[in-house]
């Protein structure tokens, strides 16, 4: 295994090259570009904040919800991407996999990581609304809680937590595509879950206010319930309350876990690629 | 570059001539493993008993269960039963217990029918599939040429695709931008490397596909009948590119159904049959067993074939053509096909026969010099093609005539007594007709025979058998030339210090200051 490790890095200029053929061939004809992608996570944080602050305007209504909502939004969009693109990572590139021997596991590593740099390239409009808001509310009837969102020391915690998404989303990723390679209905599977993972997953909800038997239940079995708690409270929480130091390294633990697992799982059944793709 | 290839192609270097060790059949002089080197050569492919099952799935009926059972693997055989029922699945082996060791250096050709186990065998050096039971290793660099453009992306252009396949090869980017400039030119891309591969003709993409894949600088290339789509030019210029690295000292193993690609590039041959070696040795000797043994394998099934046409044919009394496929215009085609001409609309499958039943050729045998029967020729020795017949009835000038082809259906010559100013009176009962060339101009190979006799006009086809016999070509020993299909009657001379080309273009070529006549165009001059 450390001998697989020491070759990856050989590849490591191929890792950059199939980063920037993702990212390339995405922005290519569009030339709007990388915009568009930003349309989407916008539009939907305008839907839920009118649904939830206009429609439903409940006590629970969260002040500021745009930002509540858009700060586990937009990890949840890098999550939902990488996640149907590694699915397909190997099976869509099998013209690759018959024709050439390369480290198979570059291809779900490297949609991960493009799926990243485009979630980093969307952090600057949550930075924008964050301070936008901090500007413009003064006087507003969210004046009490505005010290809530701004952009403090507590993002330090920040890149943490992308690493440790990566590690979930790697992890996950190279069960799936190996499983995609032998039975094809993963993907449709994966399709459904995915819904279902959304709404199971607190991000148009408050993770605090789930009820107390299920919370834990939903931190150990969904690994994204945590990263996305712990992304709202850099974002969303930082003045009221400091992230929990042992809940990040919790979450990076069982993350790791997972991306072992799904790394000797993808290596174990790699070998056989070439002939089953 | 082009000196080296000249060296090759002009055949220099006897091979008989040279006793057949691997390593000093092509006497290059810059090799990195000469044969006089004390070292051994290094060994950088090794198969250990190696063996490649596949599983035929018809259906894939496979489930989550099944798949994570046997990956950790938990299996246990006395459980199976009742775990699951599961569907019945057809294995085979498509490599199985073979052994062998390639040094740095050699170029090694795979040959052997389809699904005898050469792609595998390739698959398995590139370590595309993983062997079922025993080992592969493999040292170096390893680049394969398995399907030229593999990994482009239509929507990037030219220069970033370079650089990306070169990445899945291995390479790293500072060394592929120190590469760049060679691979453009070879692929002679021109001012198109910044525009999208999509829009490129699919001869650049095959030229650009090659251009990479031999600029990173492999230590083993491997080739599976990448040569064999393109135009000409491309194929001899990738073929000559190969020699080239191989005379640099890289280690090439090359798959193909080419046997004169094989025979020119490689110094040794593997031969491989359902997956296991027949033979592996100098690439002249395994090449002509080869032939021989497809050679009478053909024959033979082209006999049971004809056993099987022969009892039907009985029964039938008016002209039917026997292949269905010559049914619309069987009178026409055959006697093109006896002058050369082969129909335009339709291949005419090997063995197909036309007949009316008045005169049945009984066979074909071959003669060499002493009159012996055989099926190999030698190149430059006597050759008889003897063709038996049996006229049912009285027949009055009949013609004999017989086609030469090569394996891959290349029309060679169509000679018949009536060319040749034989004129036969007429025939009744049995009897043979020879065709003799006193020197076989054919190099080594294998070629089919087609046999015809018709009437006196050519016109009524009595019978005709198209290539359904077949011999092969040996080489003789010194005699050298091996490249394309003739040996000519010819001779060499060599003129020293004398420059006789020059004077006689002088005197010969047309010159444009002759006086023209027509006055109406008056020279500048006058």
């Amino acid at each position: 295994m450390l001998a697989r490790a020491r070759q990856s890095v050989n590849y490591k200029d191929l890792l950059y090259n199939l980063v920037v053929r993702d990212l390339k061939v995405r922005y290519k004809h569009s030339a709007l570009g990388f915009f568009w992608s930003l349309l989407n996570p916008l539009l939907l944080m305008a839907v839920f904040t009118f649904v939830f602050t206009a429609l439903l305007p409940g006590d629970k209504a969260k002040p500021a919800f745009h930002i509540f909502f858009l700060c586990a939004l937009l990890p949840w969009n890098w999550c939902a991407t990488s996640t149907m693109g590694t699915l397909q990572s190997i099976v869509g590139n099998g013209h690759l996999i018959k024709k050439v021997y390369f480290p198979r596991e570059m291809l779900p590593v490297s949609v991960v990581l493009s799926n990243m740099i485009n979630y980093l390239l969307s952090l600057p409009a949550l930075f924008f609304f964050m301070l936008l808001f901090r500007t413009d509310s003064l006087g507003s009837p969210f004046l009490a809680s505005c010290n809530n969102v701004c952009v403090n020391q507590h993002l330090i915690w920040l890149p943490i937590l992308i690493v440790t998404q990566a590690i979930f989303l790697m992890g996950l990723g190279f069960l799936l595509a190996a499983l995609n390679v032998f039975f094809r209905d993963t993907s449709v599977l994966v399709e459904v879950g995915l819904s279902a993972w959304f709404f199971l997953t607190p991000i148009i909800y408050d993770a605090k206010a789930v009820a107390g038997q299920y919370a834990n239940l939903m931190y150990y079995l969904n690994p994204m319930a945590s990263i996305i708690a712990n992304y709202r409270d850099i974002f969303y929480y930082n003045s009221s309350l400091s992230p929990d130091p042992w809940f990040i390294l919790r979450t990076l633990i069982e993350c790791t876990i997972l991306f072992i697992a799904g790394y000797l799982f993808f290596m174990r059944v790699s070998g056989s690629f070439g002939e089953e793709v | 570059m082009a000196k080296l290839i000249e060296a090759s192609d002009s055949g220099i270097g006897n091979r008989e001539a040279i006793p057949p060790t691997p390593d000093s059949q092509f006497p290059i002089p810059d090799r990195r493993s000469p044969t006089p080197d004390p070292k051994p050569p290094t060994k950088v492919i090794k198969f250990s008993h190696t063996s490649k099952r596949f599983t035929l799935h018809h259906e894939r009926p496979r489930s989550f269960q099944e798949m994570v059972v046997n990956v950790f693997g938990l299996r246990n055989p006395s459980k199976r039963g009742v775990a699951m029922p599961r569907p019945a699945k057809e294995e085979f082996w498509a490599v199985r217990d073979v052994n062998f060791s390639i040094y740095a250096g050699e170029a090694v050709g795979i040959i052997g029918e389809n699904g005898s186990g050469k792609s595998t065998t390739l698959k398995l050096i590139s370590r595309i599939i993983e062997p079922t039971s025993g080992g592969v290793s493999v040292r170096g660099k390893v680049s394969a040429l398995l399907e030229l453009g593999t990994g482009f992306h239509p929507d990037l252009t030219g220069r970033e695709n370079i650089f990306l396949n070169g990445s899945l090869l291995g390479i790293s980017r500072k060394e592929m931008a120190q590469r760049y400039e060679d691979i453009v030119e070879f692929a002679e891309m021109g001012e198109f490397i910044d525009t999208p591969i999509k829009h490129y003709s699919s001869g650049m993409v095959m030229r650009l596909g090659f251009a990479v894949a031999i600029n990173v600088d492999p230590d083993i290339l491997l080739t599976d009948e990448v040569l064999a789509v393109g135009d000409e030019a491309f194929q001899r210029k990738c073929l000559e590119y190969i020699a080239g690295l191989r005379r640099r000292g890289v280690t090439i193993i090359f798959v193909s159904h080419a046997l004169d690609a094989v025979r020119g590039l490689c110094n040794r041959v593997i031969w491989l049959d359902h997956g296991r070696v027949v033979a592996d040795g100098p690439s002249g000797e395994v090449i002509d067993r080869y032939l021989t043994y497809e050679n009478e394998r053909h024959a033979h099934r082209l006999r049971t074939a004809q056993r099987g046409g022969g009892s039907q044919e009985g029964s039938v009394a008016r002209p039917t053509p026997v292949d269905t496929s010559g049914k619309n215009s069987g009178d026409d085609e055959p006697v093109g096909a006896l002058r050369g001409q082969a129909p335009a609309h339709e291949v005419i499958a090997p063995g197909t026969r036309w007949t009316t039943g008045d005169v049945t050729l009984t066979g074909v045998t071959f003669l060499d010099g002493r009159g012996e029967e055989t099926t190999l020729a030698h190149t430059g020795a006597p050759f008889t093609i003897r063709i038996h017949y049996a006229a049912h009835q009285k027949l009055e000038g009949p013609v004999f005539g017989l086609a030469l082809f090569t394996e891959n259906g290349t029309h060679l010559n169509g000679p018949n007594t009536r060319f040749a100013g034989l004129e036969i009176p007429s025939i009744e009962g049995k009897g043979y007709v020879d065709y003799t060339v006193d020197e076989l101009p054919l190099l080594a190979g294998r070629y089919d025979v087609t046999v015809a006799v018709t009437g006196p006009d050519m016109a009524d086809m009595y019978d005709h058998q198209h290539r359904a016999y077949s011999f092969v070509v040996q080489p003789t020993p010194g005699l050298a030339e091996r490249w394309g299909l003739l040996h000519m009657p010819a001779h060499w001379s060599f003129h020293p210090n004398r420059e006789s080309g020059v004077k006689n273009r002088e005197e010969s070529d047309y010159s444009p200051q002759l006086p023209i006549p027509d006055s109406r165009f008056p020279t500048p001059d006058s």
